[in-house]
């Protein structure tokens, strides 16, 4: 018998008892809706995270000194920062790559000093798309190329140091041999972003500047920031970019300069696959049950399509069949059911200010109030793929029942 | 399956014993049971109930093994055919027709009827023009198209007739075939099995209790406790 012959007796199976399928299909549609809305809300919100994060200053990718991350230090810098971030566009997932310097410093004014994370940057090429803070330069501007007096400051280290757009501040730093050095800048802008790791602690200096404060070299910095076209690559991305690692340089992703952040991400995705994995296993519950009792109340006839011929493996196939037109169905209707519900939540997104009050940081990246529901393509395949296969998983056995039915048995029963 | 042998018996069955186990207790449903069915015939085994009736059309359809005995199908031992060997020779060479269930609720009347055609792989072409003929045979005109649940008891026996001829087996294997019927009915489907048996030659074996079965048979072969206790052949 040929299987599209079994595909159609199959599709006429499913519908003998219309009730039992809608209420199975059901399960499928509300099954596969929490799991692609799950997903999207988790993609989006932590793909997010991961950029914001990544434009705080290493990158998706960074290429740094091998002892930075564990011990952070001046005399911890990379060289010939030119060459390696030319090798390093060559890579056709890459958007941009920025030496900068990274560290810490002392600010002082009018009586008043704090601490503060540096980072040195060339304002020719760092945008807020590079690097987030400068989206958040409330008042006054960036320094330019030619300013080597500049500085911005984060709008809540200036209040504390009791500075405003213009005035004076000193900043001192341990240079790479370990002097102290003390320079002079004028406040040339003020940084708001809601994130107090950056509103209260960070400055930002000319890349040129700060080159020389530490004793570097015109090639030198402690890092080069790599982004990468979309997050997901970074890993591919920093596989590649492994030849460039040396004793003095290595080349890690956002998993490990963002390890708290990692950390939290990963928690959170183990969490929604097992609620995931949980509800695939309830869809599964569901099939089989619809399955099995259809199976068990159509032995008389299976025990009569024995009789006049049919094969053990046809009858098996047909129950086969008859749970993968369920799964093809159920994906479907799920896509029908989904799309527009996906479609808003894509664009619209649903506000979640209420939940966050002042706002709320995890590993200092400051979450959107907006949470929007963005799932990968591969995570959407993912899922559709386990709803296939807990359909077909969910019908093995009734599908051996069937085959593996007696004739005789069976035929008493009717 | 290959086709039928040259000459000889369709069935024979020799010293055939089965014996179930029912609990604790051994049932001996057939007890040395010897039966020959030649090409033709319109044989109608009867007997009380537990007297091995349709023990012995399971063990001729391939359907159940004999405990001992041989049961030889135009001379294949289905004792040494293995499980796709003898799904082939239901297929090709034996027909069923059961007192209910017997058709696909799902399919059409031609649909059922053309099964054991399209499990042989014969086109749908031809198997539609086969089958298309035959419910006019059976006189189904014009019901090709209705599902079992659109048509009468009657009317689904026929189908499973027809489908249990399409493929013209060596016999037909029917079990209490007009127990679920009016009287009407199964006179209808009398008429209509006989017609087959003398104009194209169908053998037919009942297994019954119906004495409208019994009076129309041209052989009645009565069991009791498993053997053979008379065996009546009619002329004309």
């Amino acid at each position: 018998m040929k299987i599209s012959t079994l595909a159609a007796m199959a599709w006429r199976n499913i519908w003998r008892n219309r009730r039992r399928t809608l209420v199975t299909l059901a399960s499928i549609v509300f099954g596969t809706f929490l799991a692609i809305m799950l997903t999207g809300v988790g993609d989006a919100t932590y793909g997010s995270m991961i950029d914001t994060a990544a434009r705080m200053g290493n990158g998706h990718v960074t290429v740094q000194h091998p002892m930075q991350v564990q011990a952070p230090a001046p005399k911890r810098f990379i060289s010939g920062t030119t060459a390696l971030a030319d090798k390093i566009k060559a890579d056709p997932e890459v958007k941009h790559v920025s030496a900068r310097i990274m560290g810490q410093v002392m600010l002082a004014a009018a009586g008043e000093s704090r601490g503060a994370g540096v980072i040195g940057i060339d304002p020719t090429v760092e945008s807020k798309d590079t690097l987030s803070a400068l989206g958040g330069i409330s008042e006054g501007k960036l320094f330019g190329p030619d300013d080597k007096r500049g500085i911005v400051l984060g709008a809540d280290l200036a209040r504390h140091l009791g500075v405003k757009l213009g005035r004076k501040v000193v900043f001192t730093l341990t240079d790479r041999h370990g002097e102290v050095f003390s320079g002079l800048a004028r406040v040339r802008g003020l940084i708001h972003t809601g994130t107090s790791a950056i509103d209260g602690g960070l400055c930002l200096l000319p890349i040129s500047v700060l080159r020389k404060a530490l004793g570097y070299g015109p090639d030198d910095a402690t890092l080069l920031a790599v982004l990468v076209t979309d997050q997901r690559y970074a890993a591919a991305v920093s596989k590649r970019l492994m030849p460039l690692a040396n004793e003095q340089r290595v080349v890690l992703t956002w998993h490990q300069t963002l390890a708290e952040m990692s950390g939290f991400i990963d928690m959170k995705l183990s969490g929604a696959a097992f609620m995931q994995g949980l509800m695939m296993l309830l869809i599964a519950a569901g099939i089989f049950n619809a399955l099995f009792v259809s199976v068990m109340e159509r032995l008389p006839e299976f025990g009569i399509l024995t009789a006049i011929g049919w094969r053990r493996s046809q009858l098996f196939i047909l129950v086969m069949l008859e749970s993968l037109w369920l799964a093809l169905v159920g994906i479907g209707l799920s896509a029908v059911v989904t799309a527009l519900p996906y479609y808003k939540l894509s664009t619209d997104g649903f506000s979640i200010a209420d939940q966050l009050g002042d706002g709320a940081e995890i590993a200092n990246v400051m979450m959107d109030p907006t949470m929007y529901v963005r799932i990968h393509p591969e995570n959407l395949a993912l899922i559709v793929l386990a709803v296939v296969t807990a359909t077909l998983l969910s019908g093995l056995f009734p599908a051996y029942k069937a085959g593996s039915v007696n004739p005789v048995d069976a035929i008493k029963l009717v | 399956m290959s086709t039928a042998t040259a000459s000889g018996p369709i069935v024979a069955l020799k010293n055939v014993t089965k014996t179930y186990q029912q609990g604790a207790i051994e049932v001996h449903a057939l007890r040395g049971l010897d039966l020959v069915i030649e090409p033709g015939e319109f044989t109608a085994i009867s007997g009380p109930s537990g007297s091995g009736k349709s023990t012995a059309l399971n063990l001729i359809g391939g359907l159940d093994t004999p405990t001992g005995g041989s049961v030889q199908v135009e001379g294949h031992d289905l004792g040494a055919l293995g499980r796709k060997a003898l799904s082939d020779l239901r297929r090709d060479r034996i027909g069923f027709v059961f007192q209910a269930y017997n058709l696909v609720p799902v399919l059409t009347a031609a649909e059922n009827a053309e099964m054991v055609l399209a499990l042989q792989g014969v086109d749908d072409k031809t198997r539609r023009a086969k089958v298309t003929a035959l419910l006019d045979q059976v006189g189904l005109q014009g019901l090709a198209d209705r599902r079992p649940d659109e048509l009468s008891g009657g009317q689904q026996q026929r189908v499973a007739i027809a489908r249990a001829i399409a493929a013209q087996p060596a016999i037909v294997l029917a079990d209490e075939p007009t127990a679920n019927v009016d009287s009407a009915t199964a006179e209808m489907l009398l008429d209509l099995m006989e017609r087959l048996n003398q104009d194209l030659g169908v053998t037919f074996l009942f297994s019954t209790h119906d004495p409208r079965v019994m009076a129309r048979a041209k052989r009645l072969i009565n069991l009791v406790d498993g053997k053979v206790d008379s065996d009546e052949r009619r002329d004309g």
